[in-house]
């Protein structure tokens, strides 16, 4: 368990970042280490001390309330203002934040951790109100936990703390559900700076949870008084983190400014960060920028090769830290039952997509696994990547061959994409015109017997909303067709609705082949099977799982897949009972992960495309992480008076 | 007239109640996936808590029958999904003052402009004032403002050495967006009052007053413009309400904290509370104009009465 | 809500309602013949007495002479049909690309992406190497398609709706109550509502658009009949026992053709100039389906680059040429077909 435990704590982020952790047997870092930042970048840039850090933000948060929202704009905000138990530091490793120290009892279900003593809440104008103690953690998980408030995030505390669940859907009156008392749930203060969770499963994961929202602390009385109204507004809320909001306007402006009473202020560079609303940012925050008037601003990818070729512009490019938060990849559709608003067939008959598209046909050509080589072999990911990246980036970055992304999670050193089981996958680029049309010959040849027509209409969706998957898919249309031949498949590309996009689509099977995302909940690569397992019912029948391919019907309706698909379930069932040997429960992952892709029943693609920015700052001073709200902390980063360069944003990323 | 007035209150009233009912409805038929930032991996729980706490589960004639209860104790609720619980009338009470000034500004700006404009055009009919103010009067109506007004706010504040966007606090940076909001009223002002007027320019009194020996100027502003206006007044209400209301393209791009778009944002949220509440104020305001109007047009035209105009605007 | 929509639609109903009046004090005041005709003197003339009984009067050919004297006019209808039947005939000709033909490397599959206006492609290309030259011509196409629907929607049911409301007393109130409400709900739910159930195209649009829309004609047809209808002439006719779909057919509308024509005239470039509302809160047309709307939205995210600035000019010099001729066109139109101006 010990060994394990270390091994969690080098999960890396940046694939630069493999070498060194492997063999650390320290159970805890230490607190007091010195961020070592890749700081010689900053050669030929001054620092601004304490300076105003000013940028344009065009989406308005809806609410402060760190314990309720489930948006990444919002992450961004309790990430500043409230410090969590542990964080990550710029290269990706664990460290401590409030909580000094921790231990664990044997089997790693009750967990005890250590507060910082002397913290204080503070309120918008900066005054302390009161100390950061183990009962306002307590207090924030209760609020957490309360149906009433809403939390969008209750879900990722239910899956680990003991009873949390059962007390929410007791509290909400679901059915059948027993009403129990918060002291069951696995929360506690043992005295004033200790705190205690008692898990209901053990998870190799739980102590990157506690970089999350829902395990952020809030003052108690406060929570009380305000209920629903707490974090409406900068002074319905107090802070205990690197900044405190010191004045919020909505759609005008958020200032936040440094918290000099932070246990870490000197690791606080920015004095204060100035947010302004403009609903048209995209549009003229390059021209801001150019103009001196804000410190930071993306770039469209149309702008960016026209400003690296300008003189006067190009030493201002440069771009965004790489962020895995999100992998994407192609689904295929595996059920072509209509379903009912619970997403199960029950009492339902027909089809989920437009009998026009010929569902039947697609079933047998989706359950042929020649078929869907050939398509995971003709797609062009780079053609399409390319389209977000502009000319100026390689869009060959962006592509991935695993769904768990490169440089997710690692062990002994070794990032979990580069094991034995993904040799062959990760070798080169799955786009093989020669290799997709063998594919398809064999594939015409089998489905023809078992009398599929041709060419198969394949249904591909897209939310009309995103402007550049519209583009993309467009252009998947025109390059499949030419690879594969219209005599082979017959690329129907359909505008899904703009609002519901995902109820209506994904969730209810209205697709062939659709680009779907998943972003990681912990830092295991067990989040990353999510969007494809289902679990297997006391019925016999298999669970939805998280709606995305509803690959059971292949098993439940005994087609050609059926085996297959089988065999990947029981692979992550193999997977998941590996709780002890982190080695091998990776190996194991790897497994089914490589099954799943080498037999096509998902073709990867990408991570999100990084953003081409004009920053004053240093993307790689800042926290990372592959998945939570640490990477929008502030926090370690320094303002400096010039732009960076694409130069020094290299030599950073070579650091 | 009272007694007038009173009925078309009240009916306005009566449409005010199915207007709100109508769009209660409508919004109770969005798909509640927009209530969620996050649907997709929250629980059935947490999606029924999520429903529950903005009253969504009770069925919806319940659901109108405590918005109209609530209304009339002036309560219109609280935010969710725009500003999460935070009480409608407050945000609004935020937005509509600064709405309110720029409006006022463009409408002031718009009249100083629109009017002698449009007189001259008038007076001077084919010559080249005419020529050129139509030209200006075509151009506004054809090219789309989105693409004008962004011009206008790259090249203006170089021009004027200002910030792109708006600053309360710097007389500067009002000029552009409030010039910006003017300018379709300034072209539509404009072509309105150079067409009453050239249409009055040829009445007998003009004529006879001519045939007087009355000078070309006394005749253009002591008659015909006078007469003239009157017909433009009746819209003077409703033009300026709708400058009011502000406009979507204009604040969004100097972050003009105004209600601009602000309807559009909150319907996108599936914001309920919200959406009720700008309805009801626009309905209201939209009522009102036309009240205003009509009792404008009495008052500055005698030959026009109550009566006659029931519902012939 | 949208601010500019609506404007320029109560523009249009005030342009029309002004126009008929002063016509209508126009036709009262040239209720005597001119001075000469009073004042000179005439010998009696038999043949030239039956004369008086025959007019070689033909109502559309007035129309198409008063028409003609408007040079302006008459340029700016070439302009206009130039731009239609080219929008109509432009991918026939020779050398044309398909406007949603995305041009790429055949090895690589990526795309010539933003490349400025040159001899392959006249107008340069967008994002994904689609021809603009193409596309801003089936743009034109689609955006004329959908003006040209929803003006003959709002023609079609607004002088129906518009005739019903006005002749027939006893749905005044009815009808009046549902313009107060319709005229109230913002539009912008409709759209929403009409993206959520169905898919976004330019019948979607269409539909979208032509919703609300006919309420605004039926209003305006409504008002006009009021003033009409009561006319002497008219109580005269139905005092002969004239059945009311003639007095209507005969009577009414021909009195109202230069104004409805007026009005279909400007739904076009107004419908056009609502597709870029539409357009810029995201509820446009799919890319597939190009339209002008959606192309001056693409162009004026890249605006603020110089290089780029042609994927927005182009559509917009077009969507303005168009907008303006059907203006002018309209407006002279609806001048010559009003037969108190034949002489």
């Amino acid at each position: 368990m010990k060994k394990m435990l270390s091994l969690i704590l080098c999960l890396a982020m940046a694939r630069s970042m493999l070498t060194g952790c492997g063999g650390n047997e320290q159970t805890q870092p230490n607190p007091g280490n010195e961020t070592n930042a890749p700081g010689d970048v900053s050669e030929g840039r001054t620092v601004v001390e304490n300076g105003t850090y000013r940028v344009l933000y065009s989406g308005e948060v809806t609410t402060l309330n760190y314990l309720t929202t489930g948006t990444t704009n919002e992450f961004a905000i309790g990430a500043n203002v409230i410090d969590t138990l542990l964080e990550y530091d710029n290269k990706g490793n664990l460290e401590a934040s409030l909580a000094t120290e921790w231990t664990y009892d044997d089997e790693a279900m009750t967990w005890t951790f250590k507060l910082r003593e002397g913290q204080k809440w503070i309120d918008h104008t900066g005054a302390a109100v009161a100390d950061v103690t183990a009962q306002d953690f307590v207090d924030a998980m209760k609020y957490v936990l309360t149906p009433e408030y809403a939390s969008s995030t209750a879900n990722l505390v239910f899956s680990v703390i003991k009873n949390a669940e059962a007390y929410y859907n007791g509290q909400a009156g679901v059915e059948g559900a027993d009403v129990i008392d918060f002291s069951e749930v696995g929360v506690k203060a043992v005295d004033e700076y200790t705190l205690q969770y008692t898990l209901s499963k053990e998870v190799p994961y739980f102590l990157s949870m506690m970089t999350y929202v829902c395990f952020m602390p809030a003052y108690g009385p406060q929570l009380d008084t305000l209920g629903a109204s707490f974090g409406t507004s900068a002074d319905t809320m107090y802070y205990c983190g690197a900044y405190y909001i010191s004045k919020f306007e909505p759609q005008v402006q958020m200032v936040m400014t440094k918290n000099v009473n932070n246990w870490d202020a000197d690791n606080v560079f920015i004095g204060t960060i100035q947010r302004t609303y403009n609903a048209e940012a995209g549009t003229i925050g390059a021209e801001m920028a150019k103009r001196d008037e804000i410190d930071y601003t993306s770039l469209d990818s149309d702008i960016v090769d026209a400003w690296l070729n300008d003189p006067a512009t190009k030493d201002m490019v440069s771009m965004e830290r790489p962020s895995i938060d999100y992998n994407y990849f192609y689904l295929f559709n595996f059920n072509m039952h209509k379903l009912n608003e619970n997403y199960t067939t029950e009492g339902m008959t027909g089809y989920s997509v437009d009998e026009k598209y010929e569902p039947e046909n697609w079933i047998l050509a989706v359950n042929n696994e020649n078929f869907r080589k050939s398509i995971k072999h003709a797609i062009s990911r780079v053609a399409t990547i390319a389209i977000t990246t502009g000319q100026s980036a390689d869009p060959h970055t962006y592509v991935q061959n695993t769904i768990t992304p490169e440089g997710f999670a690692a062990v002994n050193g070794v990032d979990y994409t580069a094991q034995d089981a993904f040799a062959d996958i990760m070798a080169k680029d799955f786009f093989d015109a020669e290799a997709a049309k063998s594919y398809k010959d064999a594939a015409m040849a089998e489905l023809k017997k078992e009398g599929a027509t041709f060419p198969v209409k394949v249904l591909v969706r897209y939310n009309p909303t995103d402007s550049d998957w519209e583009k993309a898919s467009t252009v998947l249309e025109q390059q499949l067709e030419d690879v594969l031949g219209k005599d082979y498949i017959d690329i129907i590309v359909v505008a899904g609705p703009s609002e519901g996009f995902l109820n209506k689509v994904r969730r209810s099977c209205d697709y062939m082949l659709l680009l779907s995302n998943w972003g990681a909940d912990y830092a295991d690569p067990e989040t990353w099977t999510d969007p494809f397992y289902q679990p297997l019912n006391d019925d016999g029948t298999y669970g939805r799982g998280s709606r995305y391919s509803y690959m059971a019907t292949a098993i439940m309706d005994k087609t050609a897949a059926a085996d297959t698909v089988l065999e990947y379930f029981r692979l992550v069932d193999a997977a998941r009972a590996i709780t002890d040997d982190i080695a091998a429960r990776y190996a194991a992952f790897a497994k089914a992960e490589a099954y799943l892709i080498d037999h096509a029943l998902v073709v990867p693609y990408g991570t999100s495309v990084s953003d081409f920015v004009v920053t004053k700052l240093n993307p790689w001073e800042g926290q990372n992480a592959p998945f939570g709200v640490s990477n929008q902390r502030y926090k370690g980063q320094k303002l400096y008076k010039e732009f960076m360069s694409m130069t020094e944003y290299n030599a950073g990323a070579t650091n | 007239m009272i007694k007038y007035l009173a009925k078309r209150i009240g009916r306005s009233l009566i449409t005010l109640v199915i207007i709100i009912s109508v769009v209660f409805l409508l919004m109770r038929m969005m798909p509640i996936e927009g209530y969620f930032p996050n649907f997709d991996k929250m629980t059935d729980a947490q999606i029924q808590a999520g429903l529950e706490a903005q009253g969504l589960l009770d069925p919806v004639p319940v659901q109108l029958g405590r918005f109209f209860v609530n209304l009339f104790h002036g309560d219109l609720g609280v935010s969710h999904g725009y500003r999460n619980n935070v009480p409608v009338t407050e945000i609004l009470a935020d937005k509509v003052p600064i709405s309110i000034q720029m409006g006022c500004l463009s409408i002031i700006v718009s009249l100083i402009l629109g009017i002698p404009l449009g007189t001259m055009m008038a007076r001077y009919k084919g010559k080249w004032v005419d020529k050129m103010g139509t030209l200006f009067i075509v151009f506004i109506q054809a090219v789309p403002a989105a693409v004008y007004y962004l011009m206008f706010q790259l090249y203006g504040t170089l021009l004027l050495d200002i910030p792109l966007l708006f600053d309360a606090a710097n007389w500067k940076s009002w000029i552009l967006p409030v010039f910006s909001m003017a300018l379709g009223n300034i072209a539509y002002y404009a072509m309105w009052l150079r067409r009453y007027m050239v249409d009055e320019s040829n009445k007998d009194y003009v004529r006879l007053a001519r045939a007087k020996g009355a000078s070309g100027n006394t005749i253009m502003f002591r008659h015909i413009f006078r007469n003239a206006f009157v017909p433009m007044v009746q819209y003077l209400p409703s033009s300026f309400l709708n400058t009011v209301i502000g406009s979507i393209y204009i604040e969004s791009l100097y972050s003009v904290p105004g209600m601009g778009g602000l309807l559009v944002q909150v319907i996108k949220d599936n914001d309920n509370n919200m959406v009720q509440a700008i309805v009801l104020l626009y309905a209201t305001v939209g009522v009102i104009g036309l009240l205003l109007g009509d009792i404008m047009m009495t008052v500055l035209d005698p030959r026009i009465s109550f009566g006659t105009k029931e519902g012939g605007r | 809500m949208s601010s500019l929509t609506d404007r320029y639609m109560r523009k249009v109903e005030k342009s029309a309602e002004q126009k008929l009046q002063e016509k209508m004090d126009a036709l009262s005041q040239r209720t005597g013949m001119s001075e000469s005709d009073m004042f000179s003197f005439a010998d009696y003339d038999e043949a030239e007495a039956e004369k008086t009984g025959y007019s070689n009067y033909s109502y559309w050919r007035s129309t198409l002479n008063m028409f003609m004297k408007n040079k302006g006019a008459v340029v700016m209808l070439v302009v206009m049909l130039a731009i239609i039947v080219f929008a109509v005939i432009q991918p026939y000709l020779p050398g044309q690309m398909d406007p949603n033909l995305c041009n790429m490397d055949p090895l690589t599959y990526i795309t010539d992406r933003n490349i400025p206006p040159n001899e392959k492609y006249w107008l340069g290309t967008n994002v994904i190497g689609q021809d603009l030259w193409a596309r801003i011509w089936a743009g034109t196409r689609n955006s004329l398609i959908i003006g040209f629907s929803v003006a003959a929607v709002e023609a079609v049911v607004g002088i129906i709706v518009g005739v019903l409301w006005g002749y027939v007393r006893k749905l005044d109130f009815l009808f009046t109550e549902i313009y107060n409400v319709l005229d109230n709900i913002p539009n912008t739910i409709i759209l929403i509502l009409v993206a959520y159930i169905m898919t976004p195209s330019m019948g979607t649009l269409i539909l979208a658009m032509s919703l609300t829309r006919w309420i605004g004609m039926a209003r305006f047809i409504r008002n006009q009949i009021l003033i009409i209808r009561d006319r002497d002439y008219n109580l005269a006719s139905r005092c002969l026992g004239t059945p009311t779909w003639r007095l209507i057919v005969k009577n009414l509308l021909p009195y109202l053709v230069s104004v409805i024509m007026l009005r279909m005239a400007l739904a076009i470039p107004s419908a056009i100039g609502s597709e870029v509302f539409i357009t810029y809160i995201g509820l446009g047309l799919p890319l597939e389906t190009p339209g002008l709307g959606q192309l001056i939205d693409d162009g004026r995210k890249v605006m603020m680059n110089a290089a780029q600035r042609y994927q927005l000019i182009y559509p917009t010099i077009l969507l303005s040429i168009v907008t303006i001729s059907f203006y002018i066109v309209g407006n002279a139109f609806s001048d010559a077909a009003d037969p108190k101006n034949h002489r």
